[in-house]
């Protein structure tokens, strides 16, 4: 457990990725980095490459098309590895739940390759600035 | 204005369709069969200057219904041709072969509702996944959400 505290102690990087969303948490989370709420200061911060990533930020109901791209991602990640169920689509793919497209929700498709992922949710559609640095904050703390 | 494009294109098309409507005054419902729909469809837009808004299809239970709507604009005036292909012979002539802008449409209707377009140039899926499982489509009444499950999708195809 040491080496989870101290890998989890100093800035958290994350990898935004979006499986099939609205675009609509996409533009939240760039709130996130405005100053108003400017979670860079937490050293939260937003990297282009899966293999910098402590946490994976992921939008979006998970689709046929995206399911194969988002274990790829995930499995570029170095472990352990924070994930973040993001707005009601990640939780739980909301209103395209019976959808012919879906495949997720993101927890299902997660757990079936990795039993043990780290997941967060963070529900609301899109969810408040706050909740989601609460979010992020809280799965900090449950690893 | 609308009386003469009805008188017009009775002349010119009178022998190729079943009937026609003009259920108001900017509107023109033409009903022809799917063998001569695209020649009717071509016609329109070639030699009638009107202009492609879109195609639709729809299922009827006995088979889909197929819908060009054409735009002529400078007469103020949209014409629809309807034809009904049957669920025993669901083909009819692509008119995405000689014209293009009808080319993404047909593709469309082709993975949604199953039609087969005969002579289309390039028959790619558009907006279904790769892996989604042949000979399914989504967009049939008879279609339900529990047909198509994770384990029937091939993700070999998905290009991973």
């Amino acid at each position: 457990m040491d080496i989870l505290k101290k890998s989890f102690k100093k800035s958290i990087w994350v990898f935004h990725l979006s499986t099939a969303a609205c675009n609509n948490c996409d533009i939240e989370v760039l709130e996130l980095l405005t100053p108003k709420y400017d979670v860079e200061r937490f050293g939260i911060k937003l990297v282009g490459s899966p293999r910098h990533a402590d946490a994976l930020l992921v939008c979006g109901s998970v689709n046929a098309h995206a399911k194969p791209r988002l274990l790829e991602v995930y499995r570029q990640t170095s472990k352990p590895c924070l994930v973040v169920a993001f707005g009601s689509c990640g939780c739980s793919s909301g209103i395209f739940r019976d959808s012919y497209s879906i495949v997720g929700p993101l927890d299902k498709v997660l757990k079936e390759v990795d039993p043990d992922a780290k997941i967060v949710y963070i529900p609301g559609c899109p969810p408040k600035p706050e909740a989601m640095i609460e979010g992020i904050v809280m799965g900090l703390g449950a690893i | 204005m609308s009386k003469e494009v009805m008188k017009d294109l009775k002349k010119k098309l009178g022998k190729k369709i079943i009937d026609m409507v003009q259920p108001r005054s900017n509107r023109i419902y033409i009903r022809v069969e799917p063998e001569k729909a695209p020649g009717v469809v071509e016609y329109l837009f070639s030699k009638y200057k009107c202009k492609l808004c879109t195609a639709t299809g729809i299922d009827m239970r006995e088979g889909i219904e197929m819908i060009y709507h054409l735009a002529r604009e400078d007469k103020n005036i949209l014409i629809n041709v309807k034809t009904l292909i049957p669920y025993s012979k669901l083909e009819m002539d692509s008119i995405g072969k000689k014209i293009p802008a009808f080319r993404w449409i047909e593709r469309e209707i082709n993975e949604m509702l199953g039609v087969e377009f005969k002579g289309h140039p390039d028959m790619r899926r558009l907006l279904l996944a790769d892996s989604f499982p042949k000979g399914k489509y989504p967009l049939r009444k008879d279609f339900k959400h529990s047909d198509v499950t994770d384990e029937d999708y091939d993700y070999e195809r998905s290009g991973i």
